[in-house]
């Protein structure tokens, strides 16, 4: 039983020990050690990797009494770093894949470990030469490759056109035929999960309810959004099968209190239908803060922050070429027509949502990195890997640190560092 | 018996981390003179672990050449159950200081053969040369590890069948149900203990004062195994004040002046080169005098005390070793030749 000097540690096991660290857990942040391995890119359980498999950490992270979360995660974005999601470049195929993997290894550099890349409503040879990139990411494990996609998000064309938003009203469809109207559009192999995870469309256009249960069976996640549905009609697409609501209050109509629309299902939840996740713009532009609030207090556990951001998210601050000869102003995330100063979609970072999120409803640290973590990874049905810290899941985190200013001033988290499958791949310092 | 006082749980915990730390310091362990040390759960040991962590991750302690034996785990629940010994030594010390996995024992309730089980572990014990520093708590009726009343004084690690108050005190654990704890525990025995070259106990609150009294103005009694401390050569008690409220006055006055005599002259616990334990027959140099931490700094003056007489049978002292030195000098002794060999053809 004499210990036996280095022989025993001559081979590296690649596990981690982060220790002096606040881990979010639930609705706390608990000053524990977190073990990870770099080897298999997962989270350990470390008593079991202690006592069972006799090993000790081959380093020790200290991380200074810094938060350590979850990997964030945005569910809608639709471009970054000069990409667009829905713009097919002109070299085609080669340029797109190309395209994706610069937002991939640009967006993990601020925190975003897993996404849904989000095609907007396009005409069908868009989506087909779009989608079989877009779909999960992450089989290699290598974190080299950055922030991973989860499948894509398609935004469209089924949507209603009372409600396009920026969507194109020309390109917008209806499936009167069902699911046979999507494979058309989409195209028969892309409308499968993967590459699929996430779909939005309008529950009230005829042949939308049947193409739900189709979406289903096919292990797609639907969300209700740029929708003119009443409450009783988006009620209805709850108990055909879709869980979620896309960027709630934008693009649907607004509550009223005798026709409570979409926004409705976040009220009492009833023996036949739950309530739905929802995905929410904390931007300061699209929601009026006390909007949030009060979807936040009604269904806590299904809010999820997203960007929903376009191209520009991510480049300095500049004027830039938008289609149709227009120029885009962008100032901080804020971006405006040139010639007449029109709102012109977002470009926030997910990190900026959950510090507006913060500040705004008063949310403890571990609930406002729940709505970019552990909600949207159980709206996605990957709680057991994503957005947890618990004992198997992906080693995707963020270490952030927590800056209180005086009384009453802004709190901020900031990205300090970013490790993806148990390796760091940024690191502020 | 050494008896330390002080005013609350928090600096009596701080005294023994410092003096563990002193300890394993001045021992110098390297891997393959391991510094081997017992270990005990419960909720006053706690803050003693806290101490050591802390002061770990200031820098000023390794583990790396700490061999640990734990006292004592359940049986019967697996070892990931958040009230299973392994859990509460992850949380508490283990995933927070550099002892290498390899050289952490605990008793492994779960074993196919529970007798065999606790028989390695006196074997292992003996193995790495015995204990060096038992730490322990004591319960409220005066158990030592899973040693409870009634128990030999004599006996070593073993299957013990837990006592029923134990149990009802066990069951807050378990979500008060009584069917849920453990009856049954794996546990070192009084002799275990006793075998390790010095033994440090805490106690803390008014609810220990009783097993106090007993162990220190009483006499040696199976149905409060710690006063078996009685027939150890160097045990310590480290207690606070509301531990001490059914001792005599005069004896609290005794033993505080004993420390505060001892601190003034220079020297404190003092242990003798010989090892007294039974198992590790070999002679270790222990380092004199005791080096002090910050807290207890005492004069560098050395005021060496007498150690305790080893008390052995007369024969052992005639060692073999030295009869044989015997034999060699008569050997050496130049030979009579006899008178008639000088003379040459």
């Amino acid at each position: 039983m004499r210990p036996n000097g280095t022989a025993a540690h001559a081979e590296r096991s690649g596990v981690i020990k982060f220790t002096n660290c606040l881990l979010v857990k639930g609705k706390e942040l608990v000053n524990d050690d977190l073990w990870v391995s770099s080897a298999t890119g997962k989270i350990l359980n470390g008593q079991e990797i202690l006592y069972g498999q006799r090993t000790a950490p081959d380093s020790i992270v200290d991380l200074g009494g810094r938060i350590l979360s979850p990997g964030l995660m945005d569910v809608q974005l639709n471009g970054a770093f000069g990409f667009d999601f829905s713009l097919i470049p002109e070299d085609g195929a080669a340029g797109y894949s190309k395209g994706v993997q610069r937002v991939n290894r640009n967006l993990i550099l601020r925190g975003v470990t897993s996404y849904l890349p989000t095609v907007t409503s396009q005409r069908p040879d868009v989506y087909h030469t779009a989608v079989p990139y877009l779909g999960p990411s992450g089989a290699s494990r290598d974190p080299s490759l950055g922030s991973e996609s989860l499948g894509a998000h398609i935004e469209g064309p089924f949507i209603n056109p009372a409600k396009n938003g920026i969507h194109k009203i020309e390109v917008l469809q209806t499936a009167p035929n069902g699911i046979s109207d999507m494979l058309t559009c989409y195209g028969a192999s892309n409308l499968a999960s993967p590459p699929v995870k996430l779909l939005t469309l309008a529950p009230e256009l005829p042949g939308a309810l049947s193409c739900i249960q189709s979406l289903r069976e096919r292990g797609i996640i639907v969300s209700i959004g740029h929708s003119d549905a009443t409450y009783e009609e988006a009620k209805l697409g709850i108990k055909a099968g879709a869980t979620k609501i896309t960027h709630l209050f934008n693009a649907m109509k607004p509550l009223h209190h005798r026709n409570p629309g979409i926004f409705g299902l976040l009220g009492t939840e009833s023996s036949s239908i739950s309530k739905p996740y929802f995905g929410i713009i904390s931007d300061g532009i699209h929601i009026h803060p006390t909007s949030i609030k009060i979807a936040w207090n009604a269904h806590p556990d299904g809010l999820i922050l997203i960007t929903d951001a376009m191209r520009l998210a991510g480049m300095p601050d500049g004027t830039y070429d938008w289609t149709n000869g227009s120029r885009i102003i962008k100032k901080g995330h804020l971006l405006t027509l040139e010639e007449n100063g029109k709102i012109a979609g977002s470009s926030i970072e997910l990190i900026d949502c959950v510090n507006n999120f913060l500040n705004w409803t008063r949310a403890s640290v571990p609930e406002a990195l729940k709505a970019v973590t552990e909600t949207p990874a159980k709206m996605l049905g990957m709680e057991d890997v994503k957005g947890t810290l618990k004992e198997g899941a992906d080693a995707d985190l963020v270490v952030l640190d927590f800056q209180v200013g005086e009384v009453g001033a802004e709190k901020k988290l900031v990205v300090d560092q970013v490790w993806k499958f148990g390796v760091k791949v940024f690191d502020r310092e | 018996m050494r008896l330390i006082i002080r005013d609350d749980p928090q600096t009596a915990s701080k005294y023994i981390a410092d003096y563990i730390i002193e300890r394993i310091k001045a021992f110098n362990p390297t891997p393959e003179r391991p510094f081997v040390l017992g270990l005990p759960t419960g909720s006053s040991p706690v803050l003693v672990y806290q101490n050591l962590v802390q002061r770990h991750r200031a820098g000023d302690i390794s583990f790396r050449n700490v061999v640990t034996f734990n006292m004592d785990e359940y049986v019967g629940i697996p070892r990931e159950h958040p009230e299973s010994y392994h859990s509460f030594m992850y949380k508490h010390f283990f995933s927070h200081v550099d002892v290498r996995p390899e050289n952490i024992n605990i008793l492994n309730g779960n074993a196919p053969d529970l007798e065999a089980e606790c028989q390695e572990y006196e074997e292992k014990i003996k193995r790495v040369g015995g204990i060096e520093l038992f730490l322990g708590g004591v319960g409220p009726d005066g158990h030592l590890a899973f040693n409870e009343p009634g128990s030999s004084l004599k006996s070593r690690t073993r299957v013990k069948t837990l006592a029923y108050d134990t149990i009802l005190a066990n069951s807050r654990f378990f979500g008060n149900n009584l069917d849920q704890v453990p009856r049954m525990a794996l546990t070192v025995g009084v002799q275990t203990v006793l075998d390790a070259r010095e033994v440090v106990i805490i106690i803390t609150g008014a609810h220990k004062a009783l097993a106090l009294q007993k162990c220190i103005e009483e006499g040696i009694n199976h149905m409060w195994t710690l006063s078996s401390l009685q027939l150890h050569p160097h045990p310590m008690l480290v207690v606070d004040e509301d531990a001490t409220l059914e001792l005599r006055v005069k004896n609290v006055k005794y033993f505080k002046s004993i420390e505060k005599v001892a601190n003034e002259l220079g020297f404190r616990q003092m242990l003798p080169r010989k090892r007294d334990s039974v198992v590790g027959d070999e002679i270790l140099p222990a380092p004199l005098p005791q080096r002090n931490g910050l807290q207890l700094a005492v004069p560098q003056q050395d005021m060496s005390r007498s150690a305790s007489p080893v008390l052995e049978p007369m024969s052992a002292r005639i060692s073999d070793e030295e009869a044989n030195l015997q034999a060699m000098d008569a050997l050496d002794d130049p030979k009579p030749i006899p008178m008639s060999a000088r003379v040459v053809g």
